[in-house]
């Protein structure tokens, strides 16, 4: 998407930084398409960085081959990506290989007004959702309390889970099992089990949704902002905070260290972080701000956030646990459980 | 071998019939030529004998049986291709046995036949070639071999000699006529070229838009064409346009009254005269007439004559050096004289004289 | 000559060589949970590869759907390749796009089609049920059956194409002459087009052989979570794993086992067309 003049003047702010303006020049953000990609230009990129004379590029694609540019690009004196969006673990396994700029509230003073237990050190926070259990209110007459539910033998065949999400679900299943967000270890056994109740895997969350809707299967876990989505669409489920703990996710954005525009990649997480920004993006995404001044309308804030005692219970996810094991997760997930 | 039958034979692609009932026999060991220009129906006629094309209307019979509805495999033609279409993957000795092997031949006796096929066509010890390792010539002959080789009912040639170079093709329609009357095989062949017609067949059928013209030898054919079209088709002729005028005589558009056989065929409105019929002199008899022009051919002297506006081409064979004749130039007058028998009066359609504007 | 050469041949080596030659170089690397990788000389992960009974599954797996996919596409695809390529009508180019057709959509938007068919509530079960023929939906989609299907359905103009453009250059006389040799259809068709199609057959199987081999989005969104071809699972170790010395290694695995078989199939072929 470089047009030559473009790319020059890209290269003189990275050459000269004497040269350029702090604020201006071109922007490359790697992000999602879709409602995530419209909702940023239109929230970010026109109204608050249009004025200030950065122009914004978009580099859309899924997240897997953007981490694969990251860390393919890791060596490179110049990376393609000023701002890279990632969820909260992917972010995580890429900022311990060291590619990332730290994120200060010097360099992004939104960042004063961020959630605290959602502020990393490598990047900042810009939507966040909790993982809870979607269920089909027809089906399952009486609400489920707990993930503990979802193996409750007479739900045999009627639970679904999506594959890309096998993580998250292996950590729903160490919970069950009495486990903790620190160690799946005693989730496998427990998802061993589901596996003999017939749970059934779909590869994606469209695949997710259109059984969901078809009534072949009643139960997931899922992000609390999705099962919004899924509802304002016609796909009959309704949310249970599981008894367990809801688990966050959050979608972060983050600098790469070989960024072109560094300095203009610092003003975009700052805009991201505006509160009127935000409030965009739980209207259509169901996702909630992660900033305490962003105010939404209660009736919407009951839909997609937690109450106080499920915030209190609120899980993080052991990232660091992960990026070790998550090679061997991903083994037993496609080896036992899946096979 | 046996007879061919066409029996009103019919093929129509749409609207546009490309052979309009064919009648056609055969007999056992005649050779037959399907004559005409190109777009006349003659190969279309050959492959519906074939099988490869259904006929929209009438019957084909070999040696009295009627395989209209006999698939190709069915029929036991024998057919030479144009381009040969031998098999490329096969050796010569494998093309000629194929047909033996459909027809459950054991090996001993397949062996035996295809090596008598061979020297047939002078190609012994070829066997193991592959078909693209010979020349044009040879590959022709092994055609030949392959279609003989199964002692066809019918032996059917499509143009055979056309992908042959002119002094090959009189040497292997010499070969082909000789080896047609050896083994007595009924034979269709399909030509453009009059002269190979000529030279090989019994019979020739002068087709034209999909019709028979004319069937016959080619002394009836030259010597007593049915139409003006035949008449210009087979060898040179003078066809002119105009009526009889009372018995005896042709008034032709020109102008001139010419001297023809008394009794015209029906419908008559053109005047067969051949060339060399027309004798051109200085005295005698005959009509007078003045020169246009000479042409010394060689063994022959070529005059175009002007009857009064009327032209006229006469061919005679060219006079001694000694002679007076051989003075003879544009703008003389001479005499022409012919024997009326020999001035046909023939029916014509639009397009059959070539100067013809329909 | 060799001068304009020199700059085509560059690019190539350029575009080609190299990176699987970095390819090549992560397989022998060690994988690190801390740095992801770490530079190395080992076969390790050819070794795990190999010895692991769940790689070979895949393995298997993906061979059986490229051989099964490949031997269907030459089935069904022989006679439409035979009807395209003796079509005389001005149609012709018509049918030839026609055949492409299904090349002008992407992979992955003809495989939400085949969903949209073979779901629970797709076309197929729907109708099915209307019909009063089932009372249950049948389990359609995640089936080697429909993964089967999916890639066929990609494979099948190629297979087509390459076909139809050998048999273009077989001459009709040619199977006249058999015919009027007393051949019937299915003779003439074994002794005679086969043979000299031969060519096309061993080019259009290794084509869409290479092609079945590497498949990606139909098994993944056709099969279903539970099913692995090697395409996937190289993918899965380089983006969702971040295992990229297993993945490198898994990827030279399947280019190897593809090109072996491709040429022995291919020479097998080669020595049987010159046989003859």
């Amino acid at each position: 998407m470089f047009t030559r003049r473009s790319a020059l003047a890209a290269a003189l702010t990275a050459g000269l930084p004497g040269l350029a303006t702090a604020q201006s020049g071109q922007v490359v953000v790697g992000t999602w398409g879709g409602d995530y990609g419209d909702l940023l230009a239109a929230n970010i990129d026109k109204p608050i960085l249009g004025p200030r004379g950065l122009e914004v590029v978009q580099d859309v694609g899924p997240q897997d081959p953007r981490k694969t540019k990251l860390i393919a690009e890791r060596q490179a004196r110049r990376g393609s990506m000023d701002v890279c969006c990632l969820s909260d673990v992917d972010m995580f396994t890429m900022a311990q290989q060291g590619v990332f700029e730290p994120v200060e509230e010097g360099r992004v003073p939104n960042l004063a007004r961020a959630i605290p237990s959602l502020k990393r050190p490598y990047s900042a926070p810009h939507i966040y959702s909790a993982k809870v259990i979607l269920y089909n209110p027809a089906k399952v007459p009486t609400p489920p309390q707990a993930y503990a539910d979802l193996w409750d033998p007479k739900y045999r065949g009627r639970v679904g889970l999506v594959d890309i999400l096998h993580l998250q679900n292996m950590e729903a299943a160490s919970l069950v099992a009495g486990g903790t967000e620190h160690d799946y270890e005693p989730g496998k056994k427990k998802l061993m089990e589901l596996r003999s109740l017939d749970v059934k895997v779909y590869p994606s969350n469209e695949a997710l949704a259109a059984a969901l809707k078809s009534e072949e299967v009643w139960l997931t876990i899922m992000w609390l902002a999705r099962g919004f989505m899924w509802k304002k669409a016609g796909i009959p489920v309704e949310h249970a905070v599981p008894a367990e703990g809801a688990t966050s996710i959050c979608f972060e954005m983050a600098v790469p260290k070989n960024a072109r525009n560094r300095d203009g990649a610092m003003a975009y997480l700052n805009a991201a972080l505006d509160a009127r920004a935000q409030t965009a993006f739980a209207d259509r995404m169901g996702y909630a701000p992660t900033v305490t001044d962003a105010q939404l309308p209660p009736e919407l804030a009951r839909q997609i956030s937690l109450t106080p005692e499920q915030q209190a219970k609120l899980r993080t996810p052991d990232y660091e646990y992960i990026a070790r094991n998550q090679v061997a997760l991903i083994d037993f997930w496609n080896k036992e459980f899946k096979r | 071998m046996g007879t061919l039958t066409l029996d009103a034979l019919s093929r129509r692609y749409g609207a546009t019939t490309a052979v309009e009932r064919v009648d056609l026999d055969v007999a056992e060991g005649e050779l037959v030529a399907l004559l005409g220009p190109s777009g006349c129906g003659k190969t279309t006629t050959l492959r519906m004998v074939a099988g490869f094309i259904p006929p929209s209307g009438g019957r084909v019979l070999i040696a009295g049986q009627d395989v209209t509805r006999t698939p190709p495999h069915g029929r036991n033609t024998g057919m030479v291709f144009q381009s040969y279409a031998l098999f490329p993957h096969m050796t010569v000795g494998q093309n000629v046995a194929f047909g033996l092997e459909m027809r459950k031949i054991g090996r001993a006796e397949r062996e035996t036949r295809v090596r008598e096929a061979l020297r047939l066509v002078r190609l012994d010890g070829m066997a193991d070639r592959l078909p693209r390792q010979l020349s044009g010539g040879q590959q022709q002959r092994v055609a030949l071999a392959r279609a003989l080789v199964v002692n066809p009912a019918v032996f059917l040639l499509d143009e055979p000699l056309s992908n042959l170079d002119a002094k090959l093709r009189a040497e292997v329609r010499f070969e082909i006529r000789a080896l047609q009357q050896r083994l007595g095989l009924t034979t269709l062949f399909v030509t453009h070229d009059q002269e190979e017609a000529l030279t090989m067949a019994d019979r020739l059928v002068v087709m034209e838009r999909g019709r028979v013209r004319q069937t016959g030898t080619a002394e009836d054919l030259y010597e007593r064409p049915a139409d003006a079209f035949v008449a210009g088709f087979i060898g040179r002729c003078n066809l002119l346009r105009g009526a009889p005028e009372g018995p005896g005589h042709f008034r032709a558009h020109g102008g001139a009254l010419l001297p023809c056989l008394a009794a015209p065929a029906p419908g008559a409105s053109v005047l067969a005269l051949r060339p060399e019929r027309i004798a051109v002199a200085t005295e005698g008899e005959g009509l007078p007439a003045r020169l246009a022009t000479v042409t010394y051919l060689g063994a022959q002297t070529e005059y175009h004559l002007d009857l009064g506006g009327t032209p006229l081409v006469a061919i005679a064979p060219t006079p001694p050096e000694s002679s007076r004749h051989r003075a003879l130039a544009p703008g003389d007058a001479v005499l022409a004289h012919w024997d009326p028998a020999e001035a046909r009066l023939l029916p014509a359609e639009p397009g059959d004289l070539p100067d013809d504007t329909p | 000559m060799a001068a304009l050469l020199l700059p085509a041949t560059l690019l190539v080596l350029g575009l080609l060589v190299a990176p699987m030659a970095m390819l090549f170089r992560i397989s022998l690397n060690e994988y690190s949970a801390a740095q992801m990788m770490q530079e190395a000389l080992t076969a390790e992960n050819y070794l795990r590869a190999i010895a692991d009974p769940y790689y070979r599954d895949v393995l298997g797996t993906t061979l059986g759907v490229a051989l099964a996919c490949t031997l269907l596409a030459l089935l069904l695809g022989f006679p439409a390749a035979y009807w395209l390529a003796r079509m005389q009508s001005r149609w012709k180019s018509l049918a030839v796009i026609l055949t492409l057709f299904p090349l002008l959509v992407g992979n992955v938007v003809r495989a939400a089609g085949w969903m949209a068919l073979l779901g629970r509530d797709g076309a197929i079960n729907a109708a099915l049920r209307s019909l009063g023929l089932i009372t249950e939906p049948l389990a359609l989609l995640y089936t080697t059956g429909a993964v089967i299907a999916g890639i066929l359905a990609v494979v099948a103009p190629y297979m087509i194409l390459t076909l139809a453009a050998v048999i273009e250059g077989i001459p009709r006389q040619v199977e006249e002459a058999a015919a009027n040799l007393g051949a019937g259809p299915l003779t003439g068709f074994r002794r005679v087009v086969l043979p000299l199609a031969l060519p096309g057959v061993a080019a259009g199987c290794v084509l869409v052989f290479i092609l079945c081999m590497n498949a990606y989005a139909t098994p993944v969104l056709l099969g279903g979570p539970q099913f692995k071809m090697m395409a996937p699972a190289v993918y899965d170790q380089f983006v969702r794993g971040t295992n990229w010395p297993f993945g490198a290694a898994l990827a030279f695995i399947l280019l190897v086992v593809t090109l072996t078989l491709t040429i022995i199939g291919s020479t097998v072929l080669g020595r049987h067309s010159r046989s003859r």
